[in-house]
């Protein structure tokens, strides 16, 4: 089976129509699924939160059967993602793409539990972000701009409070579970 | 006076004839007889093989197979009904009705990707994986078998011969002899471009995209346009073996 660094890709991957956007809506449909999933997941797994159209990624060709998908292509099956909630256009061009392998939702409900089985009560943003605390868990890492958003989430049902340091290295949360 | 002649002799005529018939037919029962006898004790010694091979029956698929044709041999079909004697010995109803809803569990999955026609090999290397068996361990005649099994149910499967494979339909598109012809040529590198076809067939331009699209449409062909010579392929997965499989080499 063929990897990109560690990551296992899916035999579909070495089969070089599947480059091609397919004009037969049923295989189109079977396609799009196909890539929507592989995008997921690779992301996930390589904690990658954005894919930028304008650059080389790594996912979208295959050296070995020499096929590489076009602007085209990319740009359905990214815009099949946001369909279903699953990425956000940054941009107005689509360009760049902000990958939510987590929604939002589980964002929120991941840092409430992480935050409860730890018996956590206030965090740095940049804690949560890059401290020891989260250290090999998946909040390792995550996007300034999601960790917001989730963190919004919880203030909104009241299990969080934002709040601003002294600086802004120091904006915080509290949390009340 | 005038004599009748010949009444009495074909009266005569008519009982011996009458005689001879009954002869006849006792001679007809008794051989009937005597072969039913023979085959009950055949039978009955075919009964007793399969309860003592039982277990090599289930795990050699070639034996399995020379069992089938010694009961083909005396007319007994094992898989006729999945109650009764045989079934109840052997369990070997449930194999093959285990493997048919396999082998449909499969072909619905891989639908999406080949447009309902899958490789018999390829069948079987799925099959394998699924049950976690060894390629061995499944023969060939055991899916051709559950598949005709499921074909009586009349469920729309069949087995059809395309170039040097065997393809399983599982849906009701028919192959008209241009699309064998494609599904054929094609086998060679998994996919053929509208010059191949043209060549090889000495066709039109027209007539070889007509059958290239009708295919593409169906379900069962995948367009590709990434190679650097530019010129459109048409692949084929039914005809693509999957690699990705566990199991022994290819037959």
């Amino acid at each position: 089976m063929q990897r990109l660094g560690d990551f296992r890709l899916p035999p579909f991957f070495n089969y070089p129509p599947y480059f091609t956007l397919q004009p037969v809506r049923e295989t189109r449909e079977k396609q799009v699924q196909l890539w929507k999933d592989l995008i997921l997941e690779y992301c996930r797994s390589q904690k990658i939160h954005t894919i930028s159209l304008e650059e080389d990624f790594p996912l979208f060709s295959n050296p070995k059967i020499e096929r590489s998908l076009s602007h085209e292509a990319k740009e359905v099956f990214l815009a099949a993602l946001v369909s279903e909630g699953r990425a956000e256009w940054m941009d107005k061009g689509h360009k760049r793409c902000l990958i939510l392998w987590l929604r939002i939702q589980d964002w929120a409900n991941l840092i409430i539990n992480f935050v409860k089985d730890n018996g956590l009560e206030v965090m740095t943003i940049e804690e949560i972000r890059s401290g020891i605390d989260t250290r090999g868990t998946e909040l390792e890492g995550i996007e300034r701009s999601v960790l917001m958003r989730a963190l919004r989430q919880l203030e909104q049902k009241g299990k969080a409070a934002i709040f601003k340091g002294t600086s802004a290295d120091d904006e915080g949360v509290k949390f009340s579970v | 006076m005038r004599r009748r002649p010949g009444i009495a002799g074909l009266q005569n005529a008519a009982a011996t004839r009458d005689q001879f018939r009954l002869v006849g037919e006792n001679v007809a029962k008794v051989r009937t007889d005597v072969m039913k006898e023979q085959l009950a004790t055949f039978r009955s010694q075919l009964e007793e093989f399969a309860r003592k091979h039982k277990s090599d029956i289930r795990k050699n698929p070639i034996f399995r197979q020379q069992f089938h044709e010694m009961c083909a041999k005396v007319g007994v079909d094992p898989l006729a009904s999945n109650k009764g004697v045989w079934a109840e010995l052997l369990g070997i109803g449930d194999f093959y009705y285990e493997l048919g809803v396999q082998i449909v569990d499969i072909c619905i999955a891989t639908r999406s990707h080949n447009g309902g026609l899958i490789d018999l090999l390829d069948l079987r290397k799925l099959l394998c994986q699924k049950r976690k068996a060894t390629l061995e361990s499944l023969s060939e005649d055991d899916c051709l078998r559950a598949i005709s099994k499921l074909k009586v149910l009349g469920s729309g499967f069949e087995v059809i011969s395309v170039g040097r494979r065997k393809l399983v339909r599982s849906v009701p598109t028919e192959l008209n002899k241009d699309h064998s012809g494609i599904l054929a040529l094609a086998q060679a590198e998994g996919y053929v471009t509208v010059e191949q076809v043209e060549k090889e067939f000495s066709w039109s331009t027209g007539r070889a995209i007509d059958a290239l699209e009708t295919l593409l449409k169906e379900g069962l062909a995948m367009i590709d346009d990434g190679h650097r010579d530019g010129k459109r392929r048409y692949w084929f997965p039914c005809v693509t073996v999957s690699s990705d499989t566990t199991g022994g080499e290819a037959k």
